[in-house]
This record gives C-alpha cells, sequence and structure tokens, in this order.
C-alpha cells in the first residue's frame, strides 16, 4: 500500500492559515469586548449626560409652594428615550414611556441599570440630584431632591460593536486571501533548492560520478544535513566502485599475462622442428605456467566467492582453528625447508570458529606462505594461537624485512604487492592476504599487519568462538552492510 | 641486430628472449623500468620491446625519457590494458608499434623485424646492394643471383652493413649490435667472422664487398655495380 502522499507546501501554508485565521477569532473577540466597553461606556456618558441635562431642566414652578416643575423643552433627548422625573415626595415632575414598574425596582439606588421595557432591552441611569428653589432667600430657599430615571435602547451598544466586528471579519479574510497566495508562492519558491538538488542527484549515473550539491541547497540550512549525507554517500558508494573497476581491470592484467606466458611458451617450442628432449622439457616448462595460470584463476573464483553476499539458509560450517594451523604447517614444510627457515609453534590453544574448514586451512597457509616468503635465509617464523576473551587471536611472526608505513593501508587489497621492485618475480599474484581478509570479515573477525619491535612483519587475526554464533553472524552481517 | 626488452613478468621474458634469439636477434632483457631505461639510453639497440606496468619506472616514463635523450630506436609497446586512448597517447609520446597481451609470439617477431628494418630506413624484408640480394625473412643472400652460404654470425654481420651502405662501421658497433650481454665476446672473434664473410662472398671476377679500413672498421663498398 502506498501511503498517502504529504505536501509540505500544502501543510506549510495550511497551518499559517490556520494560525491566521486562530488569531483573527482571538482578535475579534478581543475586539468585541473591547469594542463593547468602549461603547458601553460612551453609551453610559451619554445617558448621564441626558439624565444631567433632565435635572438641569428641573426648575422652579413659579407657584406659592415653590414646588418645581420640568420642562423638556430645551432639553434633547434620544428619540426612543424613556424616563421618569420624580421629587422627594414621589411627585412626578415629567414622564416618558412606561416607567412605574421600573421605577419601583431600581429609582432609589443611583447609577446604571439593565431592564427590559416592553419586550426591548434598555440601559437606565438613575441620578439623584438636589434643585435648591430661591437660593437667594435668608432661609437658604427651598430645597428639592429630585431623582431622574432615563434610559435609552440598549441596542444601540450592540450596532456599534456589530459593524466593528464586521469590519475586522472583512479585513481578515481579505488577509487570508492574500497571505495565501503569497504563502503559496513564496514556499514554492523557497523549497526550489530541493528541486534544484534534485536535479543534481539525478544526473549521477555509473558514468558520471560528479556530485556537487548546488549552491542554493548548500546555503540552505535545512538542506544541509541531506546535501552532506548525499556527498559522503556518493563519495563512499564511488570509492567502492572505483574500487570495484580496478579489482576488475587489475584481475584482467594478471590473467592476460598468464595467458600470454602460456601462449608464448607454447609459440616458442612451435616455432621451429626440435628434438623430442626439447619438446618434452618446453611442454613441462608449458604445464608450469598453465599450472600458474590456473591457480590465479582459482584465487580469484576463492575471493569472489568469499566476498559474495551470503544466501539465505546457507548453513556454515565449523571448524577448529589450530587443526588448521597444524595443517597448514604440514603443508608448508617443503617451502620452509627449502628457504631453511625455522617454523616455531608456540602457544596453541583450540577454539571453533565461525569458517568452512576448507576456508580456515586457506587463511591459515596464506598467511604462513607469506611469512615464509619474507623471512630471510635461515630466518625463523613463530606461531602462536591464543584465546583473548572470546576470541581467539592467532599471530604469525617474521623476521623479514617488516612492512613500510606506506604499504600498510593498502596490504589487503587485492594484487597489491608491497615490494615492488621485487613484484612478480617474488611470485604470488598480491591476492593471498585479500582471500585472508574476506575470510576474516566473513567470520566476523578482523586480520591486521604490523611490524613488531624486532624488525620483521606479525600478522593478527581475530575471530570470535563459533558458540557465540548467533552474535558473529549478526555482525558479520553488519560489516557486509558496511 | 640487438634488441631490447623490458618486461618485468620472468617467464614471459625467457619466452620472448628465446623467440627473438631463435630468429637471430642479440637481445639484452631488464626486468624493471630503472634497469630498462639504463640500459636503453646506451643508444646500442636497434629496437625495443616496452611493457607498460613495470615495477621501479613505469614504460611511459621509460619512453618518454628515451625520447626526450633523442634516442631513436624504434619502440614497440606491450600492453595488457584496456582502452584506446592510452595507446594513442603512447604512439603520441613516441611510441612505434604496440601489441595487446596475450599477443601472438609469430606477429610479435615480425613487428620487431619490421621495427629494425623501418628504423634503417628498409620498407621490404629484401635488401639489396649492387649485385648482393639479403632476405631478412628466409636469412639467406644471393650474390649475383647465386646462393651463399653464411654462418648465422655472418649473416647478421652482412645484414648490419648492408642496412649502413658507404658508412664506415667499426669493430665496437659490430659488436654492439651484434651480440647481447649474454655473450663473451673479443674484437678478434669479428675479425675472423668478418674476413669469413668476405671469402664467402668472393665470387670469381667479382670486386671484393668488404673493404677493410685499417684501425677505422669496415665499409660494404658498392664495387663494380657503380
Amino acid at each position: 500500500m502506498i501511503a498517502k502522499s504529504v505536501s509540505i507546501t500544502r501543510r506549510l501554508v495550511v497551518t499559517v492559515l490556520l494560525l491566521e485565521l486562530l488569531s483573527a477569532a482571538a482578535l475579534v473577540v478581543a475586539v468585541t469586548i473591547h469594542e463593547h466597553h468602549i461603547q458601553l461606556k460612551t453609551f453610559d456618558a451619554n445617558l448621564a449626560v441626558r439624565a444631567a441635562s433632565l435635572m438641569g431642566a428641573v426648575q422652579d414652578a413659579e407657584d406659592k409652594g415653590d414646588n418645581v416643575i420640568l420642562d423638556p423643552r430645551g432639553v434633547r433627548l434620544d428619540k426612543d428615550a424613556v424616563y421618569r422625573v420624580t421629587d422627594e415626595r414621589g411627585r412626578v415632575l415629567g414622564t416618558a414611556g412606561d416607567t412605574t414598574q421600573l421605577a419601583e425596582s431600581f429609582a432609589d439606588s443611583p447609577g446604571f441599570h439593565d431592564a427590559k421595557v416592553g419586550k426591548r432591552s434598555y440601559r437606565f441611569f438613575v441620578l439623584h440630584g438636589v434643585r435648591i428653589i430661591d437660593p437667594g432667600q435668608p432661609d437658604g430657599g427651598t430645597v428639592h431632591s429630585i431623582a431622574v430615571l432615563y434610559g435609552i435602547h440598549a441596542g444601540r451598544v450592540w450596532h456599534e460593536v456589530i459593524e466593528a466586528i464586521r469590519f475586522f471579519t472583512l479585513a481578515t479574510v481579505l488577509l487570508l486571501g492574500i497571505t495565501a497566495i503569497v504563502m503559496v508562492l513564496l514556499v514554492r519558491r523557497y523549497l526550489s533548492p530541493i528541486h534544484e538538488l534534485a536535479h543534481e542527484a539525478d544526473q549521477i549515473s555509473s558514468r558520471n560520478w560528479q556530485f556537487e550539491a548546488p549552491a542554493s541547497a548548500k546555503k540552505t540550512v535545512e538542506l544541509r544535513p541531506l546535501t552532506d549525507a548525499l556527498e559522503s554517500a556518493l563519495a563512499r558508494v564511488q570509492r567502492s566502485f572505483e574500487q570495484q573497476k580496478r579489482f576488475t581491470s587489475d584481475a584482467a592484467h594478471e590473467l592476460k599475462t598468464d595467458v600470454a606466458i602460456v601462449k608464448s611458451s607454447l609459440q616458442l617450442l612451435s616455432m621451429r622442428r626440435r628434438t623430442a628432449e626439447e619438446y618434452s622439457q618446453g611442454l613441462a616448462v608449458s604445464l608450469d605456467d598453465f599450472t600458474r595460470l590456473e591457480s590465479t584463476v582459482q584465487k580469484l573464483l576463492a575471493l569472489a566467492r568469499l566476498e559474495q553476499h551470503e544466501e539465505s539458509g546457507e548453513t556454515r560450517s565449523l571448524c577448529s582453528l589450530r587443526n588448521a594451523v597444524e595443517e597448514a604447517v604440514h603443508l608448508s614444510r617443503p617451502l620452509a625447508e627449502l628457504r631453511r627457515v625455522e617454523i616455531m609453534l608456540d602457544t596453541l590453544e583450540d577454539a571453533t570458529v565461525l569458517i568452512d574448514g576448507h576456508d580456515a586451512d586457506l587463511l591459515c597457509s596464506n598467511i604462513l606462505i607469506n611469512a615464509l616468503q619474507h623471512s630471510h635465509e635461515e630466518g625463523k617464523v613463530q606461531i602462536t594461537l591464543i584465546q583473548r576473551e572470546e576470541r581467539i587471536i592467532l599471530t604469525v611472526k617474521d623476521w623479514g624485512e617488516g612492512i613500510s608505513e606506506e604499504d600498510r593501508p593498502h596490504l589487503l587489497e587485492p594484487f597489491y604487492r608491497g615490494d615492488i621492485s621485487r613484484s612478480r618475480k617474488s611470485g604470488g599474484t598480491g591476492l593471498g592476504l585479500s582471500i585472508c581478509k574476506a575470510i576474516c570479515d566473513k567470520a566476523g573477525g578482523s586480520i591486521e599487519i604490523s611490524n613488531h619491535e624486532a624488525g620483521g612483519a606479525v600478522v593478527t587475526v581475530s575471530l570470535p568462538f563459533a558458540d557465540r554464533q548467533a552474535a558473529s553472524q549478526r555482525r558479520s552481517a553488519w560489516i557486509k552492510a558496511e | 641486430m640487438r634488441v631490447l626488452l623490458v618486461e618485468d613478468e620472468q617467464r614471459l621474458t625467457e619466452n620472448i628472449v628465446a623467440a627473438l634469439r631463435e630468429i637471430g636477434l642479440a637481445v639484452d632483457s631488464a626486468l624493471d623500468g630503472e634497469t630498462g631505461s639504463h640500459l636503453a639510453e646506451q643508444n646500442i639497440y636497434d629496437a625495443i620491446v616496452l611493457d607498460l606496468m613495470l615495477p621501479g619506472k613505469s614504460g611511459q616514463s621509460v619512453l618518454r625519457d628515451l625520447r626526450q635523450r633523442a634516442i631513436h630506436s624504434p619502440v614497440l609497446i606491450l600492453t595488457a590494458q584496456e582502452g584506446k586512448e592510452s595507446i594513442i597517447e603512447l604512439l603520441n609520446a613516441g611510441a612505434d608499434d604496440y601489441l595487446s597481451k596475450p599477443f601472438d609470439l609469430g606477429e610479435l617477431l615480425a613487428r620487431v623485424k619490421a621495427l629494425i628494418r623501418r628504423g634503417k630506413g628498409a620498407s621490404t624484408s629484401i635488401l639489396k646492394m649492387s649485385d648482393v640480394e639479403l632476405d631478412t625473412v628466409h636469412q639467406t643472400v644471393l650474390r649475383q643471383g647465386q646462393p651463399i652460404d653464411l654462418s648465422p654470425t655472418e649473416y647478421r654481420i652482412l645484414e648490419y652493413l648492408i642496412h649502413r651502405p658507404r658508412a664506415i662501421v667499426s669493430k665496437r658497433e659490430l659488436l654492439e649490435h651484434l651480440y647481447d650481454f649474454a655473450w663473451e665476446h673479443h674484437s678478434n672473434v669479428i675479425e675472423a667472422h668478418v674476413s669469413n664473410l668476405r671469402r664467402k662472398l668472393n665470387l670469381p671476377g667479382t670486386e671484393p664487398l668488404i673493404e677493410t679500413l685499417r684501425h677505422r672498421g669496415y665499409r660494404l663498398s658498392e664495387g663494380s655495380a657503380t
């Protein structure tokens, strides 16, 4: 099943728009509250002013009882205003609208009140004030306590608030639209380094390994891990590809040379008629040359087999490393005697390792023959086999020339011959140690070559015990994967 | 004629040397680039067979150094490498011919002989000088149409002289071009061979072909034919 595709552009745009919408909503709420507050304040101020003007409209009735009357003519009142003005004796000086009920409920408490008149909600202001009639009289005049109840329809507040909300909402919608368009364009532009990177990466093929991340992608902080990873992964692949290519070319060179020898030997023999003795000599030489070709082919095949990825379900056999060492020593005796090199067997502890018996023999004899070839005449080669922390360590020490620092990293590469001046004369194809490395890798072990203090090379092979089979198998799988 | 073989593979060297000697060439061989370069610089070789992958010094640099020192010996490259680029590069750098491994030994010999011939300015395998005819393939000599039976050394001396008509060839030069380092040689051996050769070439009623110039050497004169 193919997972649903995800678009970063869409996600970004949607996220930004959602956030914008949320903040717009929050803004509208805040604006509503604020606007309502302001409008209410204005409204209340208006109420208070009107109530005060009503209060101001209470004047001397010009009668004997020093009574007061309300003359609302000079007062500007809101058109649907409801009011009631009373004096301290409860006399209604003036009224508009149905206010009797209201007066009973809150006329005595000054301040703002909300109430319904009919079905409409009104807001009222109750103002208690004092009017003094004839203040110039010696008795100070007559003091009247006037109560003004003034109210107007509260819907007006909400009307203003809704107007403000409508304006904000419209502005927000417009802003959202613009943001959406700009976002899409910008995000697309900001993501263009990805397309450029993809285009560049698309140019890579086995023939063209050149990969230089575009400057735009390199500049982008978010893309840098990707470009770095791409570049280093490619470098690794290219390295192994080139290694493979070099191996193929070296192998071809090796095989062609060996074939050239066999061919020239036979052609030399057939150049003219020769004596029977010459023929038999020539054939023997040709056979030797052919054996060499055969051994090169065998080594190449061994290496190819070892480096192949393991087939699943392959059962791997075990063997005793000590037996393999003893077998190798037995097989190398003639060479050792020829070169008059003494093989010294030191501690020989045993361990079962996860290597096929044939490969183990190959490993041990390759290392031993290598050591014998690099020993001086009448020299010695020392072999030890020691258990250490769940691993078996095989060391083969010689007292020859040792190895140079510059050769050291290449010694395990196929066809690498350390001593270039001796090259092919010393025999050997330069595959022996590569085969050893392949065997060790397969068994989850390691091999390394260094010099020892006394002068000469020492090969150290470290292999895990086979009873930790599962662990080592996992490890070798990991090595292959790497 | 004397040939230098520079090849690091011992067995291949043995075979090529043996084959070249079988066709009457003197052969020296070097197993590494340094020695090869050193030998070639003595400028005594009539052809050089050069492998490319050499220890010490690569075939390319051996060739380049030779041409830089104005040594004009024809060079045949032996290569096991793939790719035409390197061949073009080599021919441009002064190589005269190439063969890829594994090669045919007969072809190698024919190419070496052709290179020697070309190097001496001859275009066919039959060399003629006044009434003498020398077939380099079958190694036979005719004078006035009559076959003359020569020993291999005598034949080689005549072949060398015929390539250098009218020039004075010193005994030393003859020694250098006819014998490789494997031979124990003395100048009086040359004298004996030359006097035998002169005697065999002398047919009744003909001018002596080989002139001896005291302390200087030999000269193949065109004799009565001029």
